[in-house]
């Protein structure tokens, strides 16, 4: 074929998607609410990004809120001077003149809120990416595969469902809480072993990928139970320290996982019947070649885009664990944290009920202003991206 | 013709009923599974009865309930427990956990008696109203009104409503489920009152001291509030879409080509067959109060199951914050049973198979 005739079949063969992408940036254009969502959004991206600008870090560990350790235990109205202690005089050299928004328990709440939008984008970011690999996988081989594998996943998705987010994500984090020991060959093991089964199976014994996948999850139920029953003495003794971030981090994946596996298997489940999955199993494509290369693409956008959403509401999960005292370690610049504190000034402000109202209304603010950018902006493409509702 | 098998009622529930036994097996497998985290020295305190600071309490357990021996005999031991109601010994409570929650529940249940059916009824009302006014000053009021309450963190708002009508104006108490009037009356051995449900609405009225239950209001107030705008978006949401639907069918064209007026239409015929979806509502209801019980009685300093699992978190009371797990993942799985079992009732479409 000629060069210009392949150019114009590729041209040909974006246009529609071209013609989609313009329609749906039109439709988020006439939708004023998604704009304000949008531009919240992009604020607080401004803001993360130049946090080390806005608020030069103070302590070595950026995310360390600097305090005034003669004022713990008290908070101070915006405007306030700063103590020169050790953290003031270093302050100073880094061009704070006051506490711009006052201090809670001694901590400049200025930076707290700067450095916390940083903080909310990355447990935001890392769960949404942590959740969405899990989702992938599991629910690729549930909606793909079907039949006991997919019962058995749904089976144990009903049952992080059955708990209510916060709840679970508390008893985890608790969980966690201790140094794991795990003795570096088990945890080779756990790996290895099910790898060395599925690889073998399939490509020595030349089982069905469901069979070799199956196999393996065995293998790795096996090695936990002879584990647990001979109770080995560890080859490598290590200890897995968990930094409290860590444990937040794993505890809102666990939760998180079973609603995308749903959704993309529901989506998988949707595309499976097609006639371009059909047609490449009839020119042999393997298993996983198909998943990556025809179904995916098909899926994943709006799977995407509903996750990436998702991160309002993960920020307001463990804004939640962090005001029940259980998320982020103190003084670390978190939105939730620094509530929990004003609370305890309510409290004691009875007399002078809005004295401390900067402890409360700016952390405040910051997350819910974050959440509703999120939720705006989800609606909306929740909206655009159903193609049920989309032309309406 | 494609047959369809009817099922009558009765069978739908046993068959519903059937399901849900794997899906408690599962709960309980996952809350042994996390016990399984700890070293059998801090799970030993899950299969205790009295206080653990004894000499020799937690070796004793130790060997009792085999904690050192295989998983499947752990998970024995532990559901055997479980099944005889011991769930272990609370620290923060001092007691055992499950006295402890039963202790704790009647301030729960208080809160989330008046705010189920505020939030239902209300949000249906807003729903309807938002959708009949299509696209009107009404319609985009309520959606931002929800989407913002939706947004808002539960305590910040509780934290607010504290601040403004509690501390600043003073109309509502700032923390607890009684004052110190009332609250002294309760617990005075001399003041003849009975404890009946623990919940001090309806014992107030029981032991007939409306003063009681008029204060116990007073402080439950704000509590509501709160639970009701966070739980409200979710069914304004869905009234609202729903709705819209019910009023797109033939039916409804039918209903006004027939003469009816627009009042007798929405009332009668749309919003029945609106309300079906909101149904389903229900079980991610149950999951949102139990989060935001948790948070509220936190803010507002209620002393329910919520405040006293929150602590139990802060403080690593390892039985305490399982056994609420538990407790919790119970109660949402029975709320979806009779949830479905509710919606096969409403909609005979779900019974057919």
């Amino acid at each position: 074929m000629e060069p210009k005739g392949r150019l114009k079949e590729i041209k040909a063969g974006i246009t529609p998607t071209i013609k989609e992408l313009k329609f749906t940036i039109s439709r988020i254009k006439n939708s004023p609410l998604s704009i304000l969502g949008f531009a919240i959004i992009i604020f607080f991206v401004i803001i993360a990004i130049s946090a080390p600008v806005l608020a030069p870090p103070v302590c070595p560990d950026p995310f360390r809120i600097w305090q005034d350790e003669f004022t713990i235990g008290s908070a101070r109205p915006p405007g306030s001077s700063i103590f020169i202690d050790f953290n003031g005089a270093q302050a100073l050299k880094q061009g704070y003149t006051s506490h711009i928004f006052g201090t809670v328990e001694g901590m400049d709440i200025y930076y707290a809120c700067i450095w916390g939008t940083v903080g909310a984008f990355r447990i935001g970011f890392m769960v949404v990416v942590f959740t969405l690999i899990i989702g992938l996988i599991i629910g690729c081989i549930a909606g793909y595969y079907g039949g006991v594998i997919d019962e058995i996943m749904m089976r144990f998705t009903d049952i992080i469902f059955a708990f209510p987010g916060l709840i679970l994500a508390m008893a985890l984090v608790i969980a966690l809480n201790r140094p794991w020991d795990i003795d570096n060959g088990f945890l080779a093991l756990i790996f290895l072993v099910p790898a060395a089964i599925v690889i073998a199976a399939r490509y020595g014994f030349k089982f069905s990928t469901l069979w070799s996948v199956a196999l393996g999850f065995f293998g790795l139920i096996c090695i936990i139970l002879f584990r647990n029953i001979l109770k080995s003495p560890s080859l490598l003794p290590m200890t897995l320290n968990l930094t409290d971030l860590d444990k937040v981090l794993i505890a809102l994946v666990i939760v998180g996982w079973p609603g995308y596996t749903r959704v993309i298997r529901g989506e998988i489940l949707k595309v499976k019947q097609e006639d371009y999955v059909e047609a490449a199993k009839a020119v042999g494509c393997s298993d996983l070649r198909i998943m990556i290369r025809h179904i995916l693409p098909n899926t994943i956008y709006p799977i995407l885009i509903i996750a990436s959403l998702d991160i309002g509401s993960i920020v307001l999960l463990a804004a939640a664990l962090s005001f029940l005292g259980i998320g982020a370690p103190y003084g670390y610049a978190d939105w939730g944290q620094l509530i929990s504190f004003s609370r305890d000034k309510i409290y004691a402000g009875r007399i002078e009920p809005w004295k401390y109202w900067y402890t409360f209304i700016i952390p405040g603010l910051f997350i819910a202003v974050f959440t509703l950018g999120w939720n705006l902006l989800g609606d909306a493409f929740r909206d655009i991206l159903d193609p049920t509702l989309r032309r309406k | 013709m494609k047959k369809v098998r009817k099922m009558g009622m009765g069978a739908f529930i046993i068959r519903r009923l059937l399901l849900t036994i794997p899906t408690l097996i599962g709960v309980t497998l996952l809350i042994f599974g996390v016990t399984q985290l700890f070293t059998p020295e801090q799970r030993a305190v899950i299969f205790l009865r009295q206080d653990p600071r004894r000499a020799g309490a937690i070796e004793g357990a130790i060997a009792k309930y085999h904690l050192r021996d295989p998983i499947i005999v752990q998970y024995q031991m532990w559901i055997s427990e479980v099944l005889q109601g011991n769930f272990g010994w609370s620290l923060t409570a001092n007691k055992p956990v499950l006295t402890a929650i039963l202790a704790k529940v009647p301030a729960t249940v208080e809160v989330v008696m008046f705010s189920i059916p505020i939030t239902i009824l209300v949000g249906i009302f807003l729903g309807v109203k938002s959708a009949e006014h299509r696209d009107k000053h009404i319609d985009h009021a309520t959606r931002i009104l929800s989407i913002i309450g939706y947004s808002l963190p539960t305590f910040w708002l509780g934290i607010i409503l504290l601040a403004i009508f509690a501390a600043a104006l003073g109309w509502f108490p700032i923390s607890g489920r009684l004052g110190a009037g009332a609250l002294n009356f309760v617990t005075s051995r001399f003041s003849g009152w009975r404890t009946y449900s623990g919940i001090y609405t309806i014992d107030g009225i029981l032991n007939g001291q409306l003063w009681i239950t008029l204060d116990a209001l007073h402080h439950l107030v704000l509590p509501t509030i709160t639970l009701v705008t966070i739980q409200i978006a979710l069914i304004v949401r869905v009234m609202r879409s729903s709705m819209l639907e019910a009023l797109g069918k033939g039916y409804i064209t039918a209903a006004r080509a027939k003469g009816l007026t627009k009042k007798e239409v929405i009332n009668k015929h749309a919003r029945k067959n609106a309300l079906i979806p909101v149904i389903t509502l229900a079980g991610l209801m149950a999951a949102g109060l139990i989060n935001g019980v948790t948070i509220t009685e936190t803010v507002y300093n209620m002393d329910g199951i919520g405040r006293w699992a929150a602590s139990a978190g802060i403080n690593i009371d390892i039985p305490s914050v399982l056994g609420f797990a538990l407790f919790s993942g119970l109660i949402y799985v029975m709320a979806n049973l009779v949830v479905d079992i509710l919606y096969a009732y409403i909609d005979p479409r779900i019974r057919l198979e």
